[in-house]
């Protein structure tokens, strides 16, 4: 194709109008011109490799990203659990599963921008990661969770703890047959 | 779908709320962080490198290194300009260290596969990463951020601290060679 066209159109332009998805919004000129209609065609038929890759969106493979992030996290991160009896066995649950639960429950209630989960800390390791109360967690089947996070402004910020307490309780006890005694809201900040 | 202006500002102040926590040492913040942004740092890390192999590489080196590297975040930027800043440069780097040989010049761009038996074939995203991969570098990157990722020209300039004008400038030149690598295989 060359730079120019025989109607003397540049052709660049026409690269760029294809590129950035108007290839079929003419102007006055292209509208009558078969050789501005040409060109655009050949031009579409050749982006199509490229539009193709732009519209695939590859997800990061999850177990890539955890095996990192659990590098970052170091070793001893995952290793309380929850249990629960049954007279024909015991299910274990890890306590980063209520951390996940907590959070992703905490993060659908109205009014909450972006929450974080974790167990309680007092009294329990460093840092607070993961780590349920190991007497009532482990023995009676019972977790402490906490919920950190940012709040739309603008609202009542108790009635809002209350939502994300009874939302995140009753998710952890169906999900994972676990009794969260204590759901602890901490409210970091809030956004305009 | 385009993010509009609200959800924009949106995502960043949760971002800088997340950074903040995360330097202070708070990992689930970094976890949520990470979370976020892991499918974006993956495909940037994709389409430069040009082979899933190294994305997989570049991606979990992010992750390992920017727990500690967040720490010379300086605030003064969105974070995912400088987020994506170190994606480009790893990705960059790691290409280069594992397949020097690969990096072409604009002049010796050779054609490889037909691209009317890949397309027909239903394989066009595979020409068109094949094509992607070829550019030379200067030409590749402001192509994925912008044509690709859909990045403004702003933005792709803020991370590869360059101008608008030369991302502008660049993209043109990319979209030129990648349609004449194209018409070279009809």
């Amino acid at each position: 194709m060359t730079e120019t066209l025989a109607c003397g159109r540049a052709t660049a332009p026409l690269v760029e109008q294809v590129a950035e998805g108007r290839g079929q919004v003419l102007d006055p000129h292209q509208a009558r011109c078969p050789h501005c209609r040409a060109a655009l065609g050949e031009i579409e038929r050749l982006w199509a490799p490229v539009r193709a890759v732009a519209a695939e969106r590859p997800e990061a493979p999850p177990s890539l990203v955890e095996s990192a992030l659990r590098r970052v996290r170091g070793s001893g991160g995952d290793v309380e659990y929850g249990r629960i009896e049954t007279p024909q066995g015991h299910t274990r649950v890890a306590a980063r599963v209520v951390v996940a639960l907590a959070r992703h429950l905490a993060a659908q209630v109205p009014g909450v921008e972006v929450a974080l989960g974790r167990l309680a800390t007092e009294g329990h390791r460093p840092a607070g990661e993961l780590v349920p109360d190991v007497e009532a967690g482990v023995a009676g089947g019972s977790t402490a969770v906490q919920v950190t996070l940012a709040a739309a402004y603008g609202q009542d910020l108790q009635a809002l703890g209350e939502r994300i307490r009874t939302v995140v309780a009753r998710g952890v006890r169906e999900v994972t047959g676990l009794e969260p005694v204590d759901v602890t809201v901490h409210v970091d900040d809030v956004f305009d | 779908m385009t993010a509009t202006d609200d959800e924009r500002d949106r995502d960043a102040q949760i971002d800088r709320w997340l950074v903040g926590r995360a330097r202070d040492g708070d990992p689930a913040a970094y976890e949520e962080l990470i979370r976020r942004h892991r499918d974006r740092i993956y495909r940037i890390a994709l389409r430069i490198t040009g082979d899933a192999a190294d994305a997989d590489d570049v991606t979990q080196e992010v992750v390992i290194q920017l727990w500690t590297a967040l720490a010379g975040f300086a605030g003064t930027s969105a974070f995912t300009t400088w987020l994506y800043r170190v994606v480009v440069n790893r990705s960059l780097d790691h290409r280069r260290r594992h397949r020097p040989q690969v990096e072409p010049r604009e002049s010796d761009l050779a054609p490889v596969a037909g691209p009317e038996r890949s397309v027909v074939a239903g394989e066009a995203v595979r020409a068109g990463l094949a094509a992607i991969a070829r550019l030379p570098e200067t030409q590749r990157v402001p192509l994925v951020l912008c044509q690709i990722e859909g990045l403004s020209y702003a933005q792709a300039a803020a991370i590869t601290k360059t101008s608008e004008a030369t991302v502008r400038g660049r993209l043109a030149r990319a979209r030129a060679t990648l349609l004449a690598e194209m018409r070279s295989w009809t």
